[in-house]
């Protein structure tokens, strides 16, 4: 029963709510991260409008 | 960690007095404290039972009401076949994803969106969290579509289940208690497994199912544009930025550790498992609608399967059926609400759990009740396009997968953070090569949308 573990000690300090609202602090990304985060960032944008006009489209256009 | 957080100057607690827990913490200290005893008492399967539970529901989670009416139009179309053994790849991609954001729930202590945010920075991270609610609230809206369908089919009025369906994904969250509505939604989920005995009744022959595994084969028709729509709809089905997002809160929420990460991607596994089968049985469910040749192409919902089967599997098979895709939606509703509530909370810097009291979790319970409300009032626009918007809404959820998939590779290939939890090279390039594929089919995915005329 020695090392019968408490309710005190059952959450790492890291884990308390308190703790895990102070922020991590920023990192540096790398060029090639951040042209990949663009490149898919333009992907999207110009990905998403042709989805949506197909959306419209297909609305509009009589069976 | 704690080194790894002084490395990085976040100071640490030299004590941890149960004075000082929140009500959060408590109630996650209890539920810690019987992993801590099963572990000592060396009672694994007790242990997994304790630990089990993010990656189960978002594995079953993604079974959802759009994923299971792609399942049975696969197999509406193009019978027991080349898509059998496809599922399973599929999940297997889901598995490999998944596991990242175990470690690195369980390394950082963080969700997704938080990490995202203080890593990269605000731009970044708003756009994430902007991805993922706009992402989210559109799928929520097909989940109430399933809702909907599935209330048709026993007759209920569509308002009365869209009701239902909302009380219900309210009165999960009344628990304020993470493990308790965990283990209520683990309850609910085990009903997609109703796909199974469906399937049963449809006699699927066991020759054709292990041709198919060894062969990947037949494809009737070959390669058209319909057989691609539905290769890219499948993967769809099983890989999505709301389950990276939504497993990497549970799992910092469910409290697990790195002494839990062995546990962590067996449960995760065992989930993959489950609704791999469960979508394989939705296949072979429908299969005799491809062997009678029924065009589901005008087809509105899971309802409209489970009535073209009722002559096919009997009544019994038919109510299985449209019950599966009432809980298939069901649970969804209740697991993409609380991912858009937990990546909302942690992008404003707002307390984040289920663990919460209403009061303390005003933003937290708020956005998922007001995503809810949304979606259930959309499904309730008189003459909404439906179909329509089930089908563009899994291209949406696909494009916005390879952006979110990129975050994940980041951080979990970030050491400073991940300690000897970081990804090893194996896993980058399974990772990668998910970005990818993803990316090339869900660049196929909106070409052919936009152009349905290109593959003839």
């Amino acid at each position: 029963m020695r090392n019968e573990p408490t309710l005190g000690s059952a959450l790492e300090p890291e884990q308390l709510a308190a703790a895990t609202m102070r922020p991590y602090p920023r990192r540096t990304l790398g060029k090639g991260a951040m042209s990949l985060l663009i490149i898919l960032r333009v992907y999207v944008a110009i990905a998403i409008p042709i989805v949506v006009y197909a959306f419209v489209h297909a609305l509009l256009t009589p069976q | 960690m704690s080194e790894n957080l002084l490395d990085l100057g976040v100071p640490t607690f030299p004590s941890r007095p149960e004075e000082s827990f929140t009500h959060e913490d408590v109630l996650r200290a209890h539920e810690r404290l019987k992993v801590l005893k099963a572990r000592a008492a060396k009672s694994s399967l007790r242990l997994l039972w304790l630990l089990a539970g993010p990656g189960v529901l978002v594995m079953l989670g993604e079974n959802d009401g759009p994923s299971m009416v792609s399942y049975a139009t696969t197999g509406a179309k193009y019978g027991i076949g080349f898509f059998v053994p496809f599922i399973l790849l599929t999940f297997l991609m889901a598995y490999v994803v998944q596991e990242m954001t175990i470690r690195l729930g369980v390394a950082t202590h963080r969700g997704h969106s938080e990490l995202i945010f203080q890593r990269f920075g605000p731009f970044w991270g708003y756009f994430a969290m902007a991805d993922l609610v706009f992402g989210n609230v559109l799928t929520l809206v097909t989940e109430f579509i399933a809702i909907q369908a599935g209330g048709l089919y026993f007759g209920l009025p569509a308002w009365l289940s869209v009701a239902i369906g909302a009380a219900l994904v309210f009165g999960s969250m009344a628990f304020r208690r993470y493990m308790t509505w965990e283990r209520a939604l683990l309850g609910i989920a085990a009903f997609n497994l109703l796909f199974v005995p469906a399937a049963l009744l449809a006699h699927p022959d066991g020759a054709a199912l292990g041709h198919a595994l060894a062969a990947w084969g037949p494809i009737p028709g070959g390669f058209n544009r319909v057989f691609l729509t539905l290769v890219l709809a499948n993967i769809g089905a099983t890989v999505t930025p709301w389950m990276i997002f939504f497993q990497q809160s549970a799992v910092v929420d469910k409290g697990m550790t790195k002494a839990d990460v062995p546990q962590g991607r067996m449960e995760t596994g065992i989930g993959a498992i489950l609704a791999a089968v469960a979508a394989i049985a939705t296949l072979a469910a429908c299969a005799p609608l491809f062997a009678a040749h029924v065009d589901v192409s005008k087809f509105a919902s899971g309802a409209d399967f489970a009535s073209a089967l009722r002559p096919l599997l009997g009544t019994t098979g038919a109510t299985l059926f449209a019950l599966g895709i009432l809980e298939a939606g069901l649970v969804a509703a209740m697991t993409i609400s609380v991912s858009s509530s937990y990546s909302l909370a942690e992008t404003v810097s707002a307390r984040h759990s289920l663990n919460l009291n209403f009061t303390t979790g005003r933003l937290f319970y708020g956005t998922a009740i007001l995503s809810t409300l949304l979606a259930a009032g959309i499904v309730l626009i008189p003459g909404a396009p439906l179909l329509a918007m089930t089908l563009t809404v899994n291209v949406i959820a696909t494009l916005l997968m390879a952006p979110a998939l990129l975050f994940l590779l980041l951080l979990a290939n970030d050491r400073e953070i991940m300690g000897d939890l970081a990804n090893g090279r194996l896993a980058n390039l399974a990772g990668g090569t998910i970005i990818i594929a993803i990316a090339a089919v869900g660049t196929l995915y909106g070409v052919i949308t936009a152009f349905p005329s290109l593959l003839g």
